[in-house]
Parts: C-alpha cells; sequence; structure tokens
C-alpha cells in the first residue's frame, strides 16, 4: 500500500480503530477511556491536517479505487479535493472538541465511554462520506453516522419534563426515520442515474455525463429530495428542532455542525454534476426553497422561547443559503456554498456548546426564564455575544462571507437561469439576513442584558463563569471564526481550483 | 427413442442424500433413541448433500431426466444444476443446517419429537432442493408440495399445544388453496403450448401460442398460488399465526427455507417459463410487490411480540425481495431477477440470526415480549449483540452493511420501475421504527438484574455464531456472497 492510500484508508479507519480502542479500556475504566477517545480524537485531527498538507503536494487521487462489490459495479474509491477538504477539516476540529468536551462535562446518566465511542463511529461515518467519490459508497458511509446518532439522542438526551422520556425518543426515532429516508430517496435517484450513465463513479459522471431527458430529470429530483430532507431544506425541516433540542451538548453540536454537512455536501458533489441548469424548473424551485427556508426560520427563530430550539431554527436559514448558492450552478456559488458550510459548521457548534453550557449552570434554557447573564457569568454572555454576532453575518467574522457570497451569486447566476427570479431570491435572501439579526439581538436583550425586571431569574445549579476547560475547547472554534472571517481567500482559492477541476470550466 | 433413461447420479446426489436420510433418520429414532442422534444425523446429512453442490460448482449445467433428441427438436430436461440450482442449494443447505441447530432448543424441552422432527425437517428441504433443480412444471408443482407438507406438520408438532395445532391447520387449508390455482393454472399453460417443460413454454409463448388470453390467465393462476408460499399480500393472513404458534425453529424455518422455495418458483416459473409475458405480470407483481411491503411494515408498527413482528417483518422482506421482479422485461429477466436472488441470500442469513437469538429467549419468556429483550446486550452479549446485528442489517443500516447492500441491489434491479423504487424507499424508513424500537430494548438495563442470562443451548449457540460471523463477514467483504451469486443469473 503507498502513502496516499495509506493517508486515505487510514482516514476512515483510524476512527473505527479508536472505537474499539476506546471499549476495550471502558472495561477498565471509564474516565480512562473517555481520555483515550479525546486523545483519539486529536489524532485523527493531526491525521486529517496531515492529508491536507499531503493534497497540496503528491496525494495520488487514484490511490483507492478497487472493486468493493464488483456485480454492480460499487467501488471503494476515496479521493479529497478542493470542496471536501475544508469540510473534513472542520468535522475534525469539531469532533476533537466535543470529544474533549466529554472529559471533564460528562452527562448525568452516565455511559461515557459509551457515548465517546459512539461519537468516534460517527466520525468515521462523515469522515468517510466525505472522502467516497462512488455514490454507493457514499451513501453507506452516509448511514453509517445514523444509528450512533440515533442512540446519542434516545439514550443520553435530555429528558426534562412531565412526558420527557417520549418525547426523547419520538424526537430519536423521527431523527432516524427522516434521515433514512432522505438518504433511501438519493439511492433511488442514484440507481436511476446509473441506469442512465452505466457508473456510480461521480468523477466519471462528472466528467463525462450530459443530463437529458425526463429520467434523468427524475433522477436529479430525486437525489434533491434525498438531500434536502437531510441538509434539511424547509418544508423536510420538521424532525431537526426536536433531535436538537432533546441530543445531549455534544449531539446537538455533531448534528449541527457536522451531520447537516453531509447534506450540503451532498448537494455540490452528487447533485450538481447530475443537473442540467437548462431544465425550467429543477434549479429555480429548489433556489426558491432555500430563499422561502431562509425567511421561515429566521421568522420562526423569533417565535422560539427554547435557546437550543432557537439555534436550531436558525441553521434552517443558513442551510437556506448554502443552497442556494448551489442552485446558482457557478463557481462563486459553490465558493459560497462550501463558505457557508464551514462557517456554519464552527459557529453553530460553538453555539451548541454554549446553549449546553447555559442549559448545565441554569437547568433551563427557556428564554422566558433566562434573564440577566450578562451580569451573572459575564464571559460566557460575551461568547454568545459573539457566536451571535457572528451567525448573523457580522463582517470580519466567519458568517458573513458564506452568506455575502450566496447573495453575491444568486445576482449573477449560471447564463440559462432566469435573472430574473434568482435576483429576487437574492433579495428576500437579504431580507432574512436582516431577521436574523433581529432574532439574536432580541436574544441578547432578553436573556443577557435584561436586568431585573419581570420573574426572577432561575438559580444556578453550577455556579462559576467559563472554566478552563471550557476554554480550552471552545478557543479552536472561535479562533476559526475569527481566521476564516479575516481571511477568507484561505479557503476560496482551493474552493474554486477544485470546482473547475471538478465540475469542468465555464460554469 | 431412448426407452432406458440415463440418470446423473453426481447431479440428483444432493435431494437423493437428503431423501434417504430422512427415512434413515426416523428409523434411527425408532430404533436407537438417543436425545442428540437425530439432530447429528441431520446435520450429516446436510453436510454430505453439500459436497455435491460444492463439487458441481466447479462443473455446473448438468442435466438429467431429459426427453427428446435431434430428430424430435431440442433436448428438454426436467432437472438441471445450473449455477442458480446450486447457488439455491446453498441457501437452503445453510438454511436447514441453522434450523436443526435451532431446533435442538425445542427438542430438549421434550414437547417435540425428535424423530419426527428431523424426518419432516429433511424431507422439506429435499423438496426445496428439488424445486431448484426442476425445469418442468410437473416436477416443480411436486417438489413444491414436498416443501409444504412436511411444513404443515412442522407447524402443529408440539405435543399439547392446541395454538400449534390452530396454526398448522389453517396453514394447510390456505395452502391446499392455493395449490389448487397453481394446479389450474399450469393445466392452461400446458393447454395452450404443448409442453410442460418451461423452456417448451417460454418457446410457446415466443412464437406466439393463442388463445393468448387463456395463456395469461393460467400465468396469473400460477403467480397467485406461487404468491401464497411467499406470504404476499393478500395471500400473507396465514403467516403471523402460523410464526407465534409454531416452534420457534419451525418459524425459522418456515420464513427462510419454504419461504425461499417459493421465490424460487416464482422465478423458474417467471423467469424461465413465462419471460415472454413480462410484459403482462411484472405490473401486476410490482403492485403485489408494494402491497406485501406497506401492509407487512404498518402492522409490524403495533406488534409487540417478538416473533409476531418477526412474521410481519418477514412479509414485508418478501415484498422488498419481490420488487426486482416488477422490473422484468421480456428481453432483460436475469438481471433483474438476480436482484432478487441476492435479497434472498442476505435475507437468510440475518433472519435466521434473528431467530436463532428469539429461540433463546423463548426458553425463559416464552411469552416473547420486546420487554422481555431488555439488557440483553448486557447481561447476554453473545446473543445480544448478534441480534442487534441482524436487526439493523434486516433495517438495511450500517453496521449491517450487508443488508444495506441487499437494499442497494434491489433498488439497483428494479430502477426501471422508479415509482416501485420509491415506493420501497418510503416502506425501508418505516420500518426502521419497528426495528429501531426493538434495539432500543437490547440495550436497556434489564427490568432485574439477571433478567436476561441464559443458559444458551449449545446448538443455538452454534447458530447464532453461524449466522453472525457470516453476516459480519460478508459486510466487510460483501463481494464473496454477492459477487457468485448476482453472477448465477447474469
Amino acid at each position: 500500500m503507498n502513502l496516499s492510500a495509506l493517508v486515505l484508508n487510514g482516514m476512515v479507519a483510524a476512527p473505527v480503530v479508536l472505537v474499539v480502542l476506546v471499549l476495550l479500556v471502558a472495561r477498565l475504566s471509564e474516565a480512562a477511556a473517555v481520555r483515550v477517545a479525546a486523545f483519539g480524537g486529536l489524532v485523527v485531527l493531526g491525521w486529517s491536517v496531515w492529508l491536507a498538507a499531503l493534497s497540496q503536494t503528491r496525494l495520488d487521487g487514484t490511490a483507492v479505487d478497487v472493486p468493493w462489490l464488483a456485480a454492480i459495479d460499487v467501488r471503494w474509491h476515496l479521493g479529497v479535493d478542493g470542496i471536501s477538504l475544508p469540510l473534513l477539516l472542520m468535522s475534525t476540529v469539531v469532533f476533537a472538541c466535543t470529544l474533549l468536551a466529554l472529559v471533564r462535562n460528562a452527562p448525568d446518566c452516565g455511559g461515557t465511554a459509551w457515548l465517546a465511542a459512539l461519537l468516534l463511529l460517527i466520525e468515521a461515518g462523515v469522515l468517510g462520506s466525505f472522502l467516497a467519490l462512488d455514490l454507493v459508497l457514499f451513501f453507506a458511509f452516509f448511514e453509517v453516522a445514523l444509528i450512533p446518532m440515533w442512540f446519542v439522542i434516545d439514550q443520553w438526551g435530555d429528558a426534562h419534563g412531565p412526558r420527557g422520556l417520549q418525547q426523547r425518543r419520538r424526537a430519536a426515532t423521527r431523527f432516524l426515520v427522516f434521515t433514512v429516508l432522505g438518504s433511501a430517496l438519493m439511492l433511488v435517484g442514484f440507481v436511476v442515474v446509473r441506469s442512465e450513465t452505466g457508473t456510480f463513479d461521480i468523477v466519471r459522471i462528472a466528467a463525462s455525463y450530459d443530463p437529458v431527458g425526463p429520467v434523468a430529470l427524475t433522477a436529479a429530483a430525486l437525489v434533491a429530495l434525498g438531500l434536502a430532507v437531510k441538509t434539511p431544506l424547509w418544508p423536510l425541516h420538521i424532525w431537526l428542532p426536536d433531535a436538537h433540542s432533546k441530543a445531549p451538548t455534544v449531539g446537538s453540536v455533531v448534528l449541527a455542525a457536522v451531520l447537516l454537512k453531509l447534506g450540503t455536501y451532498g448537494f455540490l458533489r452528487f447533485w450538481l454534476p447530475l443537473v442540467d441548469p437548462g431544465w425550467d424548473w429543477l434549479l429555480p424551485v429548489v433556489g426558491g426553497v432555500a430563499v422561502v427556508g431562509i425567511v421561515y426560520g429566521a421568522l420562526a427563530c423569533l417565535a422560539q422561547t427554547d435557546l437550543k430550539r432557537l439555534i436550531a431554527y436558525s441553521s434552517v436559514g443558513h442551510m437556506g443559503f448554502v443552497v442556494l448558492a448551489a442552485a446558482t450552478y457557478t463557481i462563486g456559488g459553490v465558493q459560497g456554498a462550501v463558505y457557508a458550510s464551514v462557517a456554519h459548521g464552527v459557529v453553530t457548534g460553538l453555539l451548541f456548546f454554549l446553549a449546553g453550557a447555559v442549559k448545565d449552570r441554569y437547568g433551563t434554557g427557556d428564554l422566558r426564564e433566562l434573564r440577566g447573564l450578562y451580569g451573572r457569568v459575564p464571559r460566557l454572555g460575551g461568547l454568545v455575544a459573539f457566536g451571535a454576532m457572528a451567525s448573523l453575518g457580522l463582517p470580519g467574522l466567519a458568517g458573513f462571507w458564506g452568506e455575502m457570497l450566496a447573495v453575491r451569486a444568486a445576482l449573477f447566476p449560471a447564463g440559462v437561469l432566469p435573472r430574473v427570479t434568482f435576483v429576487g431570491f437574492a433579495v428576500v435572501a437579504a431580507l432574512g439576513v436582516i431577521l436574523a439579526s433581529a432574532y439574536f439581538l432580541a436574544l441578547l436583550r432578553s436573556a443577557f442584558q435584561a436586568g431585573e425586571t419581570g420573574a426572577s431569574p432561575p438559580p444556578a445549579v453550577v455556579a462559576g463563569d467559563v472554566s478552563r476547560w471550557e476554554w480550552l475547547v471552545w478557543s479552536p472554534l472561535v479562533a476559526a471564526i475569527v481566521v476564516l472571517g479575516v481571511a477568507p481567500g484561505l479557503l476560496l482559492t482551493p474552493v474554486a481550483e477544485a470546482t473547475v477541476a471538478f465540475l469542468g470550466g465555464g460554469r | 427413442m431412448n426407452l432406458v433413461q440415463s440418470i446423473d447420479w453426481l447431479a440428483i446426489a444432493a435431494p437423493t442424500v437428503l431423501a434417504v436420510a430422512a427415512v434413515v433418520v426416523l428409523l434411527v429414532d425408532a430404533f436407537l433413541p438417543r436425545p442428540l442422534l437425530p439432530a447429528t444425523l441431520t446435520l450429516l446429512a446436510v453436510l454430505a448433500a453439500a459436497v455435491p453442490t460444492w463439487v458441481l460448482w466447479g462443473d455446473p449445467a448438468q442435466s438429467t431426466f431429459c426427453t427428446g433428441d435431434a430428430l424430435e427438436g431440442p433436448e428438454l430436461c426436467s432437472f438441471s444444476t445450473d449455477a442458480f440450482t446450486l447457488v439455491v442449494w446453498g441457501i437452503v443447505l445453510f438454511g436447514t443446517a441453522v434450523v436443526t441447530l435451532i431446533g435442538t432448543a425445542a427438542v430438549a424441552d421434550g414437547r417435540t419429537p425428535a424423530g419426527e422432527w428431523h424426518f419432516l425437517l429433511l424431507c422439506s428441504a429435499a423438496g426445496a432442493v428439488t424445486l431448484a433443480a426442476s425445469r418442468d412444471l410437473v416436477t416443480l408443482l411436486v417438489a413444491l408440495e414436498v416443501v409444504s407438507l412436511p411444513a404443515f406438520a412442522l407447524a402443529g408438532l408440539r405435543r399439547g399445544d392446541p395454538r400449534a395445532a390452530e396454526a398448522a391447520v389453517k396453514f394447510f387449508l390456505v395452502s391446499v388453496v392455493a395449490t389448487a390455482i397453481t394446479l389450474m393454472g399450469i393445466s392452461l399453460l400446458y393447454g395452450v403450448t404443448g409442453s410442460v417443460f418451461l423452456d417448451g413454454i417460454a418457446a410457446g409463448v415466443a412464437t406466439g401460442s393463442e388463445p393468448w388470453s387463456v395463456l395469461v390467465v393460467g400465468a396469473l393462476l400460477t403467480v397467485v398460488g406461487l404468491a401464497f408460499k411467499v406470504a404476499a399480500v393478500p395471500f400473507h393472513m396465514w403467516v403471523p399465526d402460523t410464526y407465534v404458534g409454531a416452534p420457534v425453529a419451525v418459524a425459522a424455518y418456515l420464513s427462510v427455507v419454504s419461504k425461499a422455495a417459493g421465490f424460487v418458483g416464482l422465478m423458474l416459473v417467471l423467469g424461465r417459463g413465462l419471460p415472454g409475458l413480462a410484459d403482462t405480470w411484472a405490473p401486476v407483481v410490482a403492485i403485489l410487490a408494494a402491497l406485501t411491503m406497506t401492509a407487512g411494515n404498518v402492522l409490524a408498527l403495533r406488534q409487540t411480540h417478538a416473533v409476531r413482528l418477526l412474521a410481519w417483518s418477514s412479509v414485508a422482506q418478501a415484498g422488498y425481495i419481490l420488487v426486482p421482479f416488477g422490473a422484468v422485461t421480456p428481453d432483460d429477466v436475469g438481471p433483474a431477477l438476480s436482484g432478487s436472488l441476492g435479497y434472498l441470500a442476505v435475507y437468510a442469513i440475518v433472519n435466521l440470526t434473528a431467530f436463532a437469538v428469539a429461540a433463546v429467549v423463548g426458553t425463559r419468556h416464552p411469552a416473547q415480549r420486546l420487554a422481555d429483550y431488555r439488557g440483553l446486550v448486557k447481561e447476554e452479549p453473545g446473543a445480544g449483540w448478534p441480534l442487534a446485528f441482524a436487526l439493523v442489517a434486516l433495517a438495511g443500516l450500517p453496521p449491517g452493511v450487508i443488508g444495506l447492500l441487499a437494499k442497494v441491489l434491489v433498488f439497483d434491479a428494479a430502477s426501471r420501475v422508479t415509482w416501485l423504487v420509491v415506493v420501497m424507499a418510503v416502506n425501508v424508513a418505516i420500518g426502521l421504527v419497528y426495528y429501531a424500537a426493538w434495539l432500543r430494548e437490547l440495550f436497556r438495563p434489564a427490568a432485574e438484574p439477571g433478567d436476561s442470562t441464559y443458559d444458551v443451548p449449545n446448538g443455538v449457540g452454534v447458530a447464532i455464531g453461524m449466522t453472525f460471523v457470516a453476516g459480519v463477514l460478508f459486510s466487510v467483504l460483501p463481494g464473496w456472497l454477492l459477487d457468485p451469486v448476482l453472477a448465477a443469473l447474469g
């Protein structure tokens, strides 16, 4: 096995090996197992950095391409380029942070080692999905993450409230059923594509597939529908708020920061090559649905009374920006989509960590009860303000560029697309940015600034402001938000190059 | 014409061994009753039958019991061991061996007579093996009855259990009606085409036998009879009561080997005999498939009895296996049906794991409530993990990669009929609800510590181990199982 094959296969295998290791150590000592998992998260992060460094110079893209199920031409085909690499790195960073967080912040119901093992298993599936260049392999890796995530919500989720346990189970099962429905529909689209192209290899499809006719349109529509459930796009997002609000903190972080990105990455890597921009309705409809999601997410946020649900709905809006950018079918659109995906990953990951920290301290995430947190936990409050500003798209922080590029791409869509429609989308999306400012500012004012008026704030369950360990866990995300905000070129150039190479020039 | 047929003894060795062994087991148990002897003999017989299967694999496409010669036209054979036959033999023999092992638990409790149980099992297996090799409708129907008749007796075998008796009677009545319908269909097909040989019927259809309408009616009636065997809607009502009433080992046999026999019959009659009519029967089977999986999944949602849940789940799975039939076109039979065969092979392995664990749990918790499975992973990991694996594989999710790939196979084989694949996609999602609910029980702590510890009978332990190892192995290296299986019909 040469170096490239070792690095690529190892990227997927390393988390799986760590799962086994963690479970073995857990038989001796739970605490040690969690430490092993946290250390493992760092190892995988390091491995992904190694992969990134090699990919600049001498990574052989054809190194891992062997038959896996020869009968229907499914291949074990892994590779990485400028589109997947940023998402891959973002994922390993987020997973390293969540695993580190578990070391000091164990869930109440115990079983931390198991939780860490499940997170590593999810990581294996996620990394595999970003590396897979075969449609079925992508589907299979996609599914790897689901059962572990279902367990994370079902076993470690929040069971507060009179019917909390039942609600938690329902949230977990709904997440599972919706996501599997999405991937099954996507798979239907994939097999129809194979009946057209004779291959599951996305590199060959991207290079030579010319989607014409009703069958090709059906395939692209089915794949879009499947990915729309997973991303999620309005109106298929209904599994998301429950799953987020019931999941434990680390579960919410992984779900929002990483699992949603599989959907948006799917749109870029596995949907755009299946689409002919000349079709009358597919791209405009997807763009339109995305824009509705942006506005809907913002309005829903204004009505939320739970901190985690609010962040969850804000994700619906952000995913709308990503998909709108993808639907413009331009290089600028892909740049915007990748940028917004990565930015959403670090920003929303941070926000869910912070929401979890608030909930740990006050036993509730109910915005009607939380009051005056600036005064009581100033550093935590400051971080929430920072995250909220990044999320609403303040220039200079990560969130800005993704939304700006998405709106700009919508102003200049691919030549064959109806320009007026997309300009309309751009205007509405810009309105969504303003609405997002409104709900985050409202959140800051009610829960963090407002003083003594109204009901008295809930007493602190755990006293104290941000601990050192929390600083350690969160600082990579904070740093990433700032770096991405001030130096967007780091990301935009490789994405553009990869897009030209993958999708061909002139798009 | 040659009056003395030359018989290829190697080709018919497998069914012969099983049939002879059936009689031997019955006699030995009558004169030399030892608790483990019949099971051992049965396993040896299955192994012995596997030897010719293995030998023939190197040199398939042997045929025997042929008529006709160069003067009378093409040679037509009743019995043929091509790659398809051998793959089915593999599934049947594996299934029979596992069921024998699961059955040791039922025999051990003393209410199931060992000699009769193994005699009936071997008879039925001999029928299934013959069925896969049969290439004319008469042999096929006789073989199908040889599969079914012992199965009625098996379902009612448990002494002093009125539920088992009722299940057997119900099963028997529905089955007899189905057979009568099939016979009617076969007689019509023979009347129109003038041949009972599948290849002869195919040739007759291709040359445009008249009247067309009678041919179509004959084909549909034959399909109806076989649809009963695979428990397709609306012939599925017997399944849950029979599975619950019968010993778990018998339910396992019905859901895997007997059901496989039904699918093999469908593949032979439709794929080999009536490909020319595919435009007529494929849409009918497509609708049957959609109804079957939807009914199975929806009715499984409310079950709290583990075996009854498995029964409905197996109805749903039968719907999935039927899906590729719905996408067959007259000139594209093999590739479509190989999706079904591949799924069948995977289903056999993982479904047997689930039934084997259910047999273990049944030794302490005969009520088989889902709640009785609490704590199984923690307290009895040797049974809990395999069941968890089997459930995710049946649901089609990793780590049960083999189950996921089986669904990919079916999707791929049926991609031409997109609506049907979309229905299946929705069904896969519905099915998750009940598999996940059961999975959750496995990982919950037991109600009382020690409530989920079992004295796993050795035989069942081996059965669990065999099927679990096979499932995991093929999840990592799916090509080892699926490449030869798919090549068989390719």
